[in-house]
């Protein structure tokens, strides 16, 4: 059957496409991202959805790089200690930076930037360090510029941490959640995620001496297996590919209570699992 | 192995869940990840097995060859005997140190330290049965490892991707006759028989042995370490236990430090009781890789936690 690609336009409602499907012929739409053009007709590149803005098609595939806007809040890790700054991977293309003009100094109070703290930059952070930050610009080679200049961003202790897919991480008001179980889950929009012991913002605050210190603070047995069980629930998620929102890691959490954090990743509880928790959050929608 | 860098925040997190008895994913020191196993699945090969260790279809991924070739006698090898010829290589595409010749030293340890445990008459297979005519012609087996996917402890699931690929393994049968030549002589000449369904398996495959891999982290030690746990291991050795219970082969890691004698003696003995519960788990699964076929693939839905 020959298809006549001049006198057929395609559908461009919001539809899966695969590399190499023909989106249009229509003249009238500009391509975007993620496609290309063969003669009249528009196709796609990447295996997506169709997503059209006036007369802009493109199509936004279902696993990317994640790629920064301003005001993103992420979790880092230092890579490299450098003058007068820190290069920190945020799982992009290209390594964040932290200058050291965007951090706060210990002790709360705005003191002005020493020579001694350019030479002593690893008493901040150090090679391996994770980061709490928000996306503050662009440098000219499309490098994220980071900032941490705000009490709640900063130096991540007392937990573990776990990289999803950065598109289960949508863009919400706060990043910084405190689940019902006594336990603080930060969710990186670039997909690294931390997960911790609860610590109070009274006692973060009255301890702005030491906000980069090394230290943990002593943690129970109790909260160390809640953390177990959250790290491990947000791995589930992260395979079923499901949206890792405070709601659905609560839900995956209370929906893994009957099983031991060890036992929620076989295959079978696993399995298990999925259908309970994606039964709730259709229910929810 | 892995050269992953935590902060000293995360070091002491699992350093100290170890000393407690609860790991970072919930897990007891001695407790082992799910490991998932096929066979048979090279066609070519006379024997291949693909081992997983790790959950939720991702984890340490080992895919193991075996191909027997007939080689000619030359002196000074041994005369009654066949051989074994190890070799383990670390895909680029498993880790992002392995890229180029990144995974050079890892692929000469990996592969020495194969050889330790099956390259010879520890391993348990009857190298003499191996020997077609002696002085004359024998089997060499190829043990080919290819590691697919790193997420800690390569060891144990190569050797277990080994134990499998070797006992599902199968000859071909030989035919030796005795001719006479031009002066009378009699003289022994082989026939390898080309029928598919006249295989045999490898004397003495029961009697391989498995790994367990030790990571000293803290005043603890544990089994089946995550990447982020060999991150922070001190010390790492690996023991190598037949059916028999006997000790087969030990292998230190490169790592920081060493292992204080008493806490080696433990390992040893801590060793043995680890390996039988391994066998035993490990004949679970090689039976119910064996039964599987076709029919038995998850259907779509579930093959988003599907096995392979």
């Amino acid at each position: 059957m020959e298809v006549d690609t001049e006198t057929q336009v395609m559908d461009v409602t919001a539809r899966i496409v695969t590399p190499g499907s023909a989106i249009t012929s229509d003249p009238g739409f500009i391509r975007g991202h993620g496609t290309f053009g063969e003669g009249p007709t528009i196709y796609s590149s990447v295996a997506g959805v169709i997503e059209r803005i006036n007369k802009l098609v493109s199509v936004r595939s279902l696993k990317q790089r994640y790629g920064g806007e301003i005001g993103d809040i992420v979790v880092g890790r230092i890579t490299e200690v450098a003058a007068k700054r820190w290069r920190v991977d945020v799982n992009s293309r290209q390594d964040g930076v932290l200058l050291l003009s965007s951090i706060n100094l210990p002790g709360g109070i705005q003191r002005r930037k020493s020579e001694s703290d350019e030479l002593q930059m690893r008493t901040f952070f150090s090679e391996g360090d994770l980061v709490f930050a928000e996306v503050q610009s662009y440098f000219a080679d499309g490098a994220l510029s980071l900032h941490t200049r705000s009490i709640q961003y900063g130096k991540l202790r007392n937990g573990t941490f776990v990289a999803v897919f950065p598109q289960l991480v949508p863009r919400s008001r706060t990043h910084f959640h405190t689940l019902p179980c006594g336990v603080d889950v930060v969710l990186g929009v670039n997909g690294y995620i931390w997960i911790s012991k609860h610590v109070s913002a009274a006692k973060v605050e009255a301890n702005a001496e030491h906000i980069y210190s090394d230290k943990n603070e002593p943690i129970s047995d109790e909260e160390r297996e809640s953390i177990a069980r959250v790290a491990n629930c947000v791995q589930l998620l992260n395979r079923l590919y499901v949206k890792i929102t405070e709601t659905s890691i609560i839900f995956a959490y209370e929906e893994s209570l009957g099983h031991a954090p060890k036992d929620l990743l076989a295959l079978d509880v696993a399995a298990e699992l999925a259908h309970s928790v994606t039964g709730r959050l259709r229910q929810q929608s | 192995m892995a050269s992953l860098i935590l902060s000293p925040a995360e070091q002491d997190y699992i350093t100290q869940g170890v000393e407690r008895g609860f790991r970072a994913d919930g897990r007891g020191g001695l407790d082992r990840r799910e490991v998932t196993l096929r066979t048979n699945m090279i066609s070519q090969a006379n024997g291949s097995a693909r081992c997983r260790t790790g959950y939720l279809g991702a984890g340490t991924d080992v895919l193991v060859g075996i191909k027997a070739e007939v080689n000619s006698w030359t002196a000074g090898e041994p005369e009654d005997k066949g051989a074994i010829v190890c070799n383990v290589e670390c895909s680029p595409s498993a880790a992002q140190e392995f890229e180029g010749r990144g995974a050079e030293e890892l692929n000469v340890e990996l592969t020495q330290l194969l050889d330790r445990i099956l390259g010879g008459p520890q391993s348990g297979i009857d190298l003499g049965k191996l020997c077609i005519i002696p002085k004359q012609a024998y089997w060499v087996l190829h043990v080919d490892a290819l590691v697919l996917d790193v997420k800690g402890s390569i060891t144990d699931t190569l050797v277990w991707a080994a134990r499998a690929a070797l006992l599902a393994a199968r000859l071909p049968r030989v035919v030796v006759e005795s001719v006479a030549d031009e002066d009378g002589n009699m003289q022994s000449e082989f026939d390898v028989v080309d029928d598919a369904e006249d295989q045999i398996s490898l004397e003495g495959a029961d009697n391989l042995p498995l790994a367990v891999t030790f990571s000293q982290i803290g005043k603890r030690y544990v089994v089946d370490a995550s990447e982020q746990e060999e991150a922070v291991a001190q010390a790492r050795v690996t023991v190598a236990v037949s059916p028999q219970m006997e000790i087969c082969a030990i292998q230190k890691g490169a790592a920081l430090r060493g292992f204080a004698p008493s806490l080696l003696t433990e390992i040893l003995h801590a060793a043995r009781t680890i390996a039988r519960e391994e066998f035993a788990r490990f004949k679970a699964v090689f039976d119910a890789a064996n039964k599987a076929t076709a029919a038995d693939e998850p259907s779509t839905g579930s093959t988003f936690l599907g096995e392979f």
